[in-house]
C-alpha cells in the first residue's frame, strides 16, 4: 500500500471538491444570506486542506493503483468528502451539532435522503441548495466524476472506478475508463436538464426545480419542503417525478444506448424488464390494497400507490403520502422494496435487481438439478452464461448485505431505539432510501436517534452506497497485513 | 442525433482492436493504453481476458477474433487498426480476412510465424485479406541477433535510415574512461567520433541526460552514431571486441534454424545443438555447412567436446528461458567470449545485468517494436521501444505540412522528455543543434519518453488532420 500516494490523491480530490462549493456560495450571495459567509469559510478550509495534503505528499507518485489501494482511496475519499461537506452545515446553522452535520452530509452524498431536520423550510436557501447539490454529486459518484474530468488519476482511474461502481457484470461503454465516466456524467447531466425544464413548465420556481432535480436524478430524496413532494399536491409534478425516478433507477448505459438510437434498449435488457415489471406489479398490488381502505377513488389510489412504490424501489425516498397509515400488506411491500432496490449501474441503491434476479435463477437451477441430477445447465443472462465467480460474488454480496443489516439493526435497537424504527432505519440507511417506518417514517425524521445511533447509520449509508465490499474490506484484518 | 453528438464529442483518439491477449497482445495493449489510445482486446480464453481487464484500462471481449459478430461488437467499423496476434497463424489470417470484409478501410496487421509465408507478404497485401503488414517476430529476432553480433559489447542495437544510423545501448564498464565524467566535458575527452548520447538507463530509471549529468559505471548508455564511425565510437567506450565468426547455437527451433541459415549465407562457422533427435534430422536436412549436434545445451561434456572455449558467441534460443539463462552462463564460464540469450518474460529483464547476462533478445519485444512502428500516426518509418518500455526511438519523415519543418529547432515547442537526436538529409547525417532547421522530406530520429509520445505523434502528423 502506497499510503503517501493515497493521501496525495485524497488531497487533490478534496481540493477540487472544495471548488464545487462555489455553486452554493453563488446561491447564498444571490439571496443575500448569511450562509454565503459559511460557504466562503468552508470553501477556504476545504481547498486549503486539500492543497496542504497535496503539497506534503506531492513527490509521492506511483505508476499504478492496485485493487486494494483503489478500495482504500474510494472509501477514505467518500468519508473525507462527507466530512468536508458537513462543514457548511456546521458553520451555517446553529441547529446542527457536529454529528448532525456529518449525518446530513453523508446522507446527502450517499443519496440516502435521511434528514435530522425537523423544520426544513427554516434552513437558509444556500444550505438547502447545498443539501440537494451534494446528492447530485454523489449520485453518479464523486470518483466517477473525478475520473472523467481530472486527468491526474491516469491509469489508476480504472481501479477507482471498479471500487466505486462494483456492478456484478461490468459494462464498459468505451475502451477507456475516462471516456466511459465522461459519457455517464454527460448522460446524467442531460437527463437532469430535461427534468429541470419539465418542472419549470409545471410552474415550479427555478430554485426549487433545480433542487428537486438534483435530488431526483441521483435517487436521493431531499426536498426543500417540509412535506416533501406532497407540498405541491399536483398530479403533473407527481407524474414527472415518477418518470424521472424510474429513469434514474435504470442502468445508465441503457440510456446511452437509447440516445445512440437503439430504441429497444430498455426492452432488450433482462434486468430492465425485471425492474419495470416489478414496479408495475408492486404498484398494482399496493394500489388495489389501498383502494377503498385509504383512498376512495381508484385514480387517487393509483397515483399515491405508484408514487410511493417507485419512490421506495428506486431508493429515492420522496413522499406524497404517509404510508404508515396504509394497510399492513402495502407497508410490507414497501419495506421489501427497500431491499430490492433499483438496477445495477443506475444511481439507485438497495441490493439491485440484477443480483436478486441472479439469485432467483440460482435457486431455480438448484431445484432443477434436484429433479434432473445429471442435467448440465447454466445460469444465463441475455443468452450468455454467467461465470461462476460472478455468481459467487453475488451470493456473497447478498449474504453480507443481510448479515450486516441484521447486526446493525440489533445494535441500533441496543441503543434504545424501538423495534420498528431500528429495523427499518437500518434497512433504509443501508439501501440509501431515506424514510423508514416508526419514528423515522415519511413525515418524521432522524433527529431523535441517539448520537451513537447516527454514527451507526452513517456507517450503514456508506456501506450501502459503495455496495458493501469496498467498505467492509477495510475492516478485514487481512487487508492491513503487509 | 444531435444529443448523441454532444455526448460523444471530444473523442478523436486512435482506436485499435487487438485479437489475442497473449504476451504480445497484452504488452502492445499496455503500451498503447499508456499513450491514451482506445484499445479493445479480443480473446477466447476467459483467463487471458481476465488478466487484461484486471490490469489494463481497455475494453475486453470474450470470443473468437475471427468471428464477424465479435468484430462488429468490438466496433471494427470505427477502428483504425486491427492487430491479429494470436498464437495461431491461421486464426490471425482469418481474423484479418473477416475484418477486411466488414471494414476494408481498417489497417490490418497480422503476426504470421510460419516461414512458408515469407515470400507471400506482398501478395497477401495486394490480394484478398489486404493485410497491410505481416509481422514475423522470428525474422525480427534473427535480425536483432545479427546486429548484436556485428556490434560487439552492445546490449541493444537498432538501425535507422536503412542501417546507416545505428542506435546502440551499451553498458558502461568501471574501467571505461568515460565513467564518471560530465556530458559537458565529453568534447574535451573525445576528439573524434563523439557519440551522441540520447538516454541513460540507471537503476531501472530512464534519464535524458543534460550537460551537467555524469555518466556512471553500470549505466546503460544509449547513443546514436553513423555506421562508418561505429568502430571508432565503440573504442571510445573501450569496447574492442572483434566481430563474431564462430558461433554456437543452443536450441534448433524456428529461430535457431533461421539464424543458422543466415550465418551459412555469410559463411560463418556455426554449430547448433538440439535436444530432439527428430528435429536434428530436419535441421541437418535444411542446413548444409552448419554442424548439427544432438544433445543438451547445458551438458558440460558436450560443450567441452565441441570446444566451447574457442567460440565467439553462444546464442541460446530454446523455448525454455530458464534453460537459456543457465546455458548462457555455463557457456561463458567455460570460455565462450559472449552470449546472447533469448528471454520472453519481461519481468526477467531487470535481473539479467545482475547475473551477468548482457545481451538479451526477445521475440515478443521484437514483435512489439515492429507493431509499434506501424501503429504510429504520421510518417513513422520505424520505432524501437527501449528496454523496460519507458521510452521509444522513432524514425519519421518530416512532412511538408507538419509543424516541425522550416524553422529552427529552438522555436519548435517539443514536449518535455523528447528530443531530436538526428536529422538525415539525403546522404548526410546531421547532429542537430538549436539552430538546425528541418527541411521537408528529411528523416528525423526522435527520442521520446512514453509520456511524450502522443504529443510527438501530433507534431509529426499533418496539420490539417486536427482541424
Amino acid at each position: 500500500m502506497h499510503w503517501r500516494f493515497i493521501l496525495r490523491i485524497i488531497g487533490v480530490l478534496t481540493f477540487f471538491f472544495g471548488l464545487t462549493m462555489v455553486f452554493p456560495l453563488t446561491v447564498g450571495l444571490y439571496y443575500h444570506e448569511q450562509s454565503a459567509i459559511a460557504f466562503l469559510e468552508s470553501m477556504g478550509i476545504t481547498v486549503i486542506s486539500g492543497l496542504l495534503l497535496y503539497l506534503v505528499f506531492r513527490k509521492d507518485k506511483a505508476d499504478t493503483i492496485n485493487q486494494r489501494e483503489g478500495m482504500a482511496i474510494v472509501t477514505i475519499g467518500w468519508t473525507v468528502v462527507g466530512l468536508f461537506g458537513a462543514i457548511p452545515f456546521f458553520l451555517g446553522d446553529v441547529y446542527f451539532t457536529f454529528t448532525d452535520a456529518f449525518f446530513e452530509s453523508v446522507s446527502g452524498f450517499t443519496t440516502t435522503g435521511a434528514s435530522v431536520l425537523t423544520n426544513i423550510e427554516g434552513l437558509s436557501k444556500g444550505l438547502l441548495f447545498w443539501r440537494s447539490f451534494i446528492q447530485w454529486l454523489g449520485g453518479m459518484g464523486i470518483i466517477v466524476l473525478s475520473v472523467a474530468i481530472l486527468p491526474f488519476l491516469g491509469v489508476g482511474g480504472m481501479q477507482l472506478y471498479k471500487a466505486e461502481v462494483p456492478t456484478p457484470v461490468p459494462d464498459k461503454l468505451k475502451p477507456r475508463i475516462r471516456d466511459t465516466a465522461m459519457i455517464l456524467w454527460k448522460v446524467y447531466a442531460l437527463i437532469s436538464l430535461a427534468m429541470v425544464i419539465l418542472l419549470l413548465l409545471g410552474g415550479m420556481t427555478l430554485y426549487d426545480a433545480f433542487c428537486h432535480t438534483f435530488t431526483t436524478m441521483p435517487t436521493g430524496g431531499f426536498s426543500t419542503k417540509n412535506a416533501s413532494i406532497a407540498h405541491y399536491n399536483s398530479v403533473y409534478f407527481d407524474c414527472v417525478i415518477i418518470f424521472f425516478m424510474l429513469l434514474a433507477g435504470i442502468n445508465f448505459s441503457l440510456h446511452y444506448q437509447m440516445l445512440r438510437g437503439k430504441t429497444l434498449a430498455f426492452w432488450q435488457d433482462s434486468e430492465c424488464r425485471f425492474f419495470l415489471g416489478a414496479v408495475v406489479l408492486l404498484t398494482l398490488a399496493v394500489s388495489l390494497n389501498i383502494f377503498g381502505t385509504v383512498y376512495q377513488t381508484i385514480g387517487a389510489a393509483f397515483r399515491y400507490g405508484a408514487f410511493q412504490v417507485v419512490s421506495i424501489v428506486t431508493t429515492t425516498g420522496f413522499a406524497t403520502a404517509d404510508y404508515e397509515k396504509w394497510p399492513a400488506m402495502s407497508q410490507l411491500i414497501l419495506l421489501l422494496c427497500m431491499f430490492l432496490g433499483a438496477s445495477a449501474g443506475s444511481t439507485g441503491g438497495g441490493m439491485k435487481c440484477l443480483r436478486i434476479m441472479l439469485c432467483f435463477k440460482f435457486c431455480y437451477k438448484e431445484l432443477f438439478s434436484l429433479v434432473h441430477p445429471h442435467a448440465v445447465s447454466h445460469i444465463k443472462i441475455a443468452g450468455k452464461p454467467v461465470p461462476d465467480d460472478v455468481m459467487r460474488s453475488v451470493l456473497g454480496f447478498l449474504a453480507l448485505y443481510v448479515g450486516l443489516f441484521a447486526i446493525n439493526s440489533v445494535l441500533l435497537a441496543g441503543l434504545g431505539v424501538d423495534f420498528t424504527t431500528a429495523f427499518t432505519a437500518v434497512a433504509s440507511a443501508i439501501g440509501n432510501i431515506g424514510p423508514g417506518f416508526g419514528t423515522v417514517g415519511p413525515v418524521e425524521n432522524y433527529a431523535q436517534i441517539p448520537i451513537l445511533g447516527k454514527w451507526l447509520l452513517i456507517w450503514c449509508m456508506l456501506l450501502g452506497r459503495l455496495e458493501i465490499f469496498t467498505v467492509i474490506i477495510l475492516v478485514v484484518p487481512e487487508f492491513w497485513r503487509k | 442525433m444531435k444529443l448523441y453528438c454532444i455526448i460523444e464529442q471530444g473523442n478523436d483518439s486512435l482506436k485499435i482492436i487487438i485479437v489475442g491477449a497473449g504476451e504480445v497482445g497484452f504488452h502492445v495493449a499496455s503500451h498503447l493504453t499508456l499513450e491514451n489510445k482506445e484499445v479493445v482486446v479480443i480473446d477466447s480464453d476467459p483467463a487471458a481476458i481476465r488478466r487484461v481487464s484486471d490490469s489494463l484500462d481497455v475494453q475486453v471481449l470474450e470470443g473468437s477474433g475471427s468471428s464477424p459478430v465479435v468484430l462488429e461488437d468490438a466496433g471494427i467499423q470505427d477502428a483504425e487498426i486491427i492487430l491479429a496476434v494470436t498464437d495461431s497463424d491461421e486464426a490471425n489470417l482469418v481474423a484479418c480476412l473477416v475484418a477486411n470484409i466488414l471494414s476494408p478501410t481498417t489497417k490490418k496487421l497480422a503476426r504470421v510465424r510460419n516461414g512458408d509465408f515469407d515470400k507471400y507478404h506482398d501478395i497477401l497485401r495486394e490480394h484478398a485479406p489486404h493485410i497491410d503488414n505481416i509481422i514475423n517476430p522470428e525474422i525480427e529476432v534473427v535480425k536483432t541477433i545479427e546486429s548484436m553480433m556485428r556490434v560487439p559489447g552492445a546490449a541493444d542495437v537498432a538501425e535507422f535510415a536503412d542501417g546507416r544510423i545505428q542506435f546502440i545501448g551499451i553498458y558502461l564498464d568501471k574501467t571505461s574512461r568515460l565513467a564518471g565524467i560530465k556530458l559537458a566535458e565529453l568534447p574535451d575527452k573525445v576528439t573524434n567520433a563523439r557519440p551522441l548520447i540520447a538516454a541513460v538507463v540507471r537503476e531501472e530509471e530512464l534519464i535524458i541526460p543534460r550537460g551537467n549529468d555524469r555518466l556512471m559505471p553500470g549505466d546503460l548508455v544509449y547513443f546514436i552514431c553513423e555506421k562508418d564511425k561505429l568502430q571508432e565510437t565503440l573504442a571510445v567506450f573501450d569496447k574492442h571486441d572483434r566481430p563474431a565468426n564462430r558461433i554456437l547455437i543452443v536450441g534448433g527451433g524456428n529461430i535457431g534454424l533461421r539464424l543458422a541459415k543466415r550465418l551459412e549465407e555469410e559463411a560463418k562457422y556455426c554449430k547448433i545443438i538440439e535436444k530432439d533427435a527428430d528435429r536434428c534430422v530436419l535441421l541437418a536436412e535444411n542446413l548444409n555447412k552448419a554442424v548439427v549436434l544432438c544433445g543438451d545445451g547445458s551438458d558440460q561434456e558436450l560443450l567441452a567436446e565441441e570446444n566451447i572455449q574457442d567460440m565467439d558467441v553462444a546464442v541460446t534460443l530454446t523455448d525454455d528461458e530458464e534453460t537459456n539463462i543457465l546455458a548462457s552462463l555455463l557457456a561463458k564460464r567455460m570460455g565462450a567470449k559472449k552470449s546472447i540469450t533469448r528471454i520472453s518474460k519481461f519481468s526477467y529483464f531487470p535481473l539479467m545485468k545482475a547475473i551477468g547476462i548482457e545481451q538479451v533478445v526477445s521475440p515478443r519485444l521484437s514483435a512489439i517494436n515492429t507493431i509499434l512502428q506501424h501503429i504510429r500516426r504520421g510518417k513513422v518509418l520505424s520505432a524501437i521501444s527501449i528496454k523496460g518500455e519507458q521510452g521509444e526511438v522513432m524514425e519519421a519523415l518530416a512532412l511538408e505540412t507538419s509543424d516541425i519543418v522550416d524553422k529552427p529547432l529552438s522555436q519548435i515547442t517539443f514536449p518535455k522528455g523528447a528530443l531530436v537526436a538526428g536529422i538525415i538529409r539525403r546522404d548526410k547525417i546531421i547532429i542537430p543543434s538549436g539552430d538546425s532547421v528541418i527541411q521537408p522530406d528529411d528523416r528525423i530520429i526522435i527520442f521520446a519518453r512514453r509520456q511524450a509520445i502522443p504529443k510527438i505523434e501530433k507534431i509529426l502528423a499533418v496539420k490539417l488532420e486536427y482541424f
